[in-house]
């Protein structure tokens, strides 16, 4: 076994070299029907996590999104509608502040079934588990906050 | 995972209001361990990796070859893997909007460059040795020179971001982000090697930088 390089915060100035072809816009040429997710990302004081990198890892369709958060916290990504009951996204959040990233699932599916993953097995009875499930706005589209700190704090995971 | 920092560190005064609270849900390493995103086409360009070459000509400053090699958990190469890094110029300043530190910009310098490893998982930069910068963390709170490194890895589970260091700092026995991790043995790996037969003879200096990534997927052998 080799000993992993350890982490350490993004920090403040990375926009420019981490631009990503695509942006928010995940496997643009994909087939059938596409979906968006946006929110906004707060802190433990309620307020706007504004200079986040949020990525967005479509496994279906292998594909990654890169985009940052603007003055007001909010960040929204575009992407082929994943198929199935358990549809979702896998979040990781890099930031000043932030001397790892979080990581996180967001659900685009109703809570009730969203309680039926496996993975998710320990928080089964939590009320925790709400903040995985993205709020629909449309057929297709999701809205998803994420709070870092305190109260309604996101669950994030330790893979 | 032992490796890195925890979230909160209680030096680090922009931890505070971020680090979450809560003990993260553990979830299998699977979950993340499959073959990850590929890169944009375009995404990186010849001549990516040499930042001193970005201007009208060359940038103030102490050039140097930064080389290494990217490996999984089993010491094996990860293949034709992006690496990313940005850094301040030879004064401690960013080129970007928000950096307001008083030191000039070099209008030859933007410190951004782009790679892939080859199939041995090695990648190579020309650039200049960053300065250090004051930052209001703390009375007297100078970040050491650093770059930063971004690695995309071959899976969702490998991928980092991180700094790397340079030898012998005095400011990184002061330093909460460096000092955030808990065991030195791991701090001692974001140190580069001073390598003055990896630079170019009259030209530049040579460091070293190896970096480890978690989990072991190295990329199959697909063309």
């Amino acid at each position: 076994m080799a000993e992993r390089t350890p982490s350490q915060t993004v920090g403040p100035f990375f926009h420019e070299a981490l631009r990503w072809a695509e942006g928010g816009r995940l496997a643009p040429d994909a087939p059938g029907p596409r979906a968006a997710l946006a929110g906004r990302i707060r802190d433990g004081s309620g307020a706007p996590v504004a200079d986040a990198m949020v990525e967005a890892w479509h496994a279906g369709a292998r594909a990654l999104g890169r985009v940052e958060t603007g003055a007001d916290g909010g960040f929204r990504f575009e992407f082929p509608l994943p198929p199935g009951p358990l549809a979702a996204l896998d979040i990781a959040i890099f930031a000043r502040g932030l001397l790892k990233a979080v990581r996180t699932r967001v659900y685009l599916a109703q809570e009730s079934v969203v309680r039926t993953d496996p993975l998710l097995a320990p928080l089964q009875s939590s009320p925790r588990l709400k903040t995985l499930v993205a709020t629909p706005r449309s057929s297709n589209e999701f809205e998803w906050d994420v709070r870092l700190q305190g109260e309604g704090e996101t669950v994030f995971f330790a893979p | 995972m032992q490796a890195d920092p925890p979230y909160f560190f209680a030096d680090y005064g922009s931890t505070h209001l971020r680090a979450p609270r809560e003990a993260p849900l553990a979830v299998p390493a699977a979950l993340l361990d499959v073959p990850g995103p590929l890169v944009p086409p375009g995404l990186v360009g010849t001549g990516d990796n040499d930042l001193t070459t970005h201007g009208k000509s060359a940038p103030l400053g102490e050039r140097m070859i930064l080389a290494g090699r990217l490996l999984d958990a089993d010491g094996r190469p990860v293949r034709r893997s992006l690496v990313e890094i940005w850094q301040t110029n030879a004064a401690g300043r960013y080129d970007h909007p928000g950096d307001t530190h008083d030191a000039p910009l070099d209008p030859n310098f933007r410190g951004i460059g782009r790679t892939l490893t080859d199939d041995e998982g090695r990648y190579r930069f020309v650039t200049i040795k960053p300065g250090a910068y004051p930052w209001r963390n703390h009375a007297y709170a100078w970040r050491p020179q650093h770059i930063h490194f971004s690695l995309l890895g071959n899976a969702p589970v490998q991928r980092l971001v991180t700094q790397m260091y340079f030898p012998g700092d005095p400011l990184l026995d002061l330093d909460p982000v460096f000092l955030s991790i808990p065991d030195p043995a791991a701090r001692a790996r974001l140190v580069a090697t001073f390598e003055p037969r990896a630079g170019i003879e009259g030209l530049a200096l040579g460091y070293r930088f190896d970096i480890v990534l978690a989990g072991a997927r190295s990329t199959p052998l697909e063309r």
